[in-house]
């Protein structure tokens, strides 16, 4: 029988499964066939998919009797009940025979969504989804390892040796009892043999491992034989071409945050000729003024991933002699790089610029090789003054962050020229060089409020 | 490169309904696309369910501008693959991912000559004789299987298969011949 007739009896279930396997390995390894099964596929493929259209098509009334179960309009609702609460996510229920095989430990700031599991601290799990939105939540499974999972993840308990991350990060720690410890992802499996180890996944497949201690066995389709990678090292698992979150991004400028009272007026980055880049040590991806984040890390380990953002505002227009009040509002997001719980308490500090020259720096070519006194260690009172200083809790909830100081209002009032330039930096470091890179939203990102000066003139009522 | 200072005019500006009415434009390429890549047929439905829930989460990632159903496809084909990881359902047949990448190149390759497929099998469809019609309904509309059609109809399975594999054949012939006139 030859393969042609084969791919025809597939779609009717009529080949065994080793006949199917082999079709499977002729489809691979020969184009012409390949084509061939693409073109009569397509055809079953267009009958399924449009079958509920089928007896209009055929002006056939009397086969509309028992249609097989359809759910056609069940997902709009899930949409509708998606636009509505947010980050909620719907996940299949599971149905498999319920025993306890993890604890839920610790749960810092925690938000869940969607989750078929308890989601208190100390409640028992059994196989099941946890969908978490924001902060952080550490599962000890009863083989004895640990998860920590950071916000935004969602992760399958399928047993007490395995757990499957949908999307999301979680840092593994493994003792001696559960050598084997497995997570899965859609790209790869990984499977510990002795350590601490941290997997991300992205919902389009990007999936990635780094090693802290130890070793782990990385199964991937793609890959004849396992791999195994050791401490210290990273296997990076990219799906296809991902939509990059790219400097293609179409900007939408969105309204300030909440005005916090009348008589308070907001100056975004996006404001006249504002301004909004993060400086990188390596400079690895260019300038980054058209980038939908603003990064900040410190690290004394991998001193190339060294991080700061720098904020330009336009006060134009805005009567700074009487001014009374000042905060900056940042809208914290994910950043999609490393891992929170391998950072403690983070403390920042916000410097305003008064060397004029480095003030005067351009979204296009901004690199920290160029940045000159921008990125001098300390910086000095001659280029900047340390305003404030404010702190994101570790497995913070991805919220408003609120630094007010008076040495705001004295910088603002005093500053000369229209332009003011702002520095952030973080004062803490990392533990591992696989450490959280703080971001806030820029005004180019497509969702969250850019950056905002909020400003109180005007004399006191 | 510039950002775009604003969305183009033509695109309606809140994202729920800019995303309904681009999957409205490519939901049925989409599930075509789907059900040429899971054998299974439930499997299919439940993939594509999901997938439209993903695309909407990710819906901000999307470029305005660019190719919806090339952005589609790739949060499909990941669904798909995670789909089979976490089967818990064994289906009769169940694709190898190196299967799939191979399936899906292929796609890709000749997607432009499988973009008007749709609308000519419905021509086709129209002209089919009435025995070929309910067997085109006992598959397909009421998913029934070849044992299923063989005792309904009073057939052997084996004369069954061969009646929907000439059915098929004569459909695909049909739509080629349709394409080929409409491009001539």
């Amino acid at each position: 029988m030859n393969f042609h007739d084969q791919i025809d009896r597939s779609f009717d279930g009529q080949l065994s499964p080793g006949e199917w396997d082999a079709l499977q390995e002729a489809v691979i390894d020969d184009p012409e066939l390949r084509t061939a099964y693409v073109e009569k596929r397509w055809l079953h493929a267009l009958l399924e998919a449009e079958s509920a259209r089928l007896p209009a098509l055929l002006e056939e009334t009397q086969w509309t009797q028992p249609a097989p179960v359809k759910r056609p309009l069940v997902w709009l609702a899930t949409a509708a009940a998606v636009v509505l609460f947010g980050a909620s996510l719907v996940l299949f229920a599971q149905s498999r025979p319920k025993s306890i095989v993890a604890t839920l430990i610790e749960a810092e700031n925690c938000r869940w969504a969607g989750s078929d599991l308890p989601t208190v601290e100390g409640a028992g799990l059994t196989a099941g989804t946890l969908a978490l939105t924001e902060g952080m939540a550490t599962l000890r499974f009863a083989s004895g390892a640990t998860v920590t999972l950071e916000a935004p993840s969602v992760l399958v308990v399928e047993s007490a040796m395995k757990c499957r991350l949908i999307e999301g990060s979680v840092v593994a720690d493994v003792p001696e009892s559960a050598h084997g410890f497995t997570i899965d992802t859609a790209r790869m499996e990984v499977i510990d043999l002795g350590t601490r180890f941290g997997v991300t996944t992205t919902p389009l497949g990007d999936s990635n491992v780094f090693v802290f201690e130890g070793e782990v066995k990385v199964n991937r389709d793609d890959l004849p034989e396992p791999k195994h990678v050791f401490a210290g090292k990273s296997l990076v698992s990219k799906a296809g071409a991902t939509p990059q979150q790219s400097d293609q991004e179409v900007r939408r400028v969105e309204g300030p945050a909440a005005s916090p009272g009348p008589g308070w007026t907001a100056v975004t980055t996006a404001t006249g000729r504002g301004r909004d880049a993060y400086l990188r040590r390596g400079d690895q991806n260019g300038p980054t003024g058209a980038h939908p984040l603003l990064m900040v890390k410190h690290t004394d380990l991998a001193p190339n991933n060294e991080r700061r953002t720098i904020l330009s505002f336009d006060l134009a227009g805005i009567d700074r002699a009487s001014l009374r009040s000042a905060k900056l509002v940042l809208k914290l997001e994910p950043s999609g790089l490393g891992f929170s719980s391998l950072v403690p308490d983070s403390r920042f500090a916000v410097y305003g610029i008064v060397d004029r020259a480095a003030a005067t720096w351009s979204e296009i070519d901004l690199l920290w090789k160029n940045a000159g006194p921008l990125v001098s260690e300390p910086l000095s009172a001659s280029v900047a003054t340390r305003l404030a200083e404010f702190e994101i809790r570790k497995g913070s909830p991805n919220r408003l962050v609120e630094v007010s100081a008076d040495a705001f209002v004295d910088f603002l009032r005093t500053h000369p020229g229209e332009i003011v330039s702002l520095m952030i930096l973080r004062e803490t470091g990392e533990s591992d060089q696989q450490g959280l890179v703080h971001a806030f939203a820029s005004k180019e990102h497509p969702t969250a409020a850019a950056p905002t000066l909020w400003l109180q003139t005007g004399s006191e009522k | 490169m510039e950002d775009s200072p604003l969305i183009p005019p033509t695109e309606p500006t809140d994202p729920a309904e800019h995303y309904l009415v681009l999957l409205n434009g490519h939901e049925r390429a989409l599930a075509a696309y789907v059900h040429a890549l899971v054998p299974d047929r439930l499997d299919a439905e439940d993939i594509l369910q999901s997938c439209k829930l993903t695309m909407w989460k990710q819906f901000a990632n999307y470029e305005p501008g660019t190719q919806f159903l090339a952005w589609a496809r790739k949060i499909a084909f990941h669904q798909i693959l995670n789909h089979r990881r976490g089967a818990k359902r064994k289906p009769l047949y169940s694709a190898e991912p190196a299967f799939l990448e191979a399936v899906a190149a292929e796609i890709d390759r000749v997607s432009d000559s499988l973009a008007d497929r749709s609308e000519a099998l419905h021509d086709c469809l129209r002209k089919l004789p009435e025995n070929q019609r309910r067997l085109v309904l006992l598959r397909y509309y009421e998913d029934h299987d070849i044992a299923a059609i063989a005792k309904e109809t009073d057939r052997t399975e084996a004369a069954v298969y061969k009646l929907l594999s000439r059915l098929r054949a004569a459909l695909n012939d049909c739509v080629k011949a349709r394409l080929d006139s409409s491009t001539a």
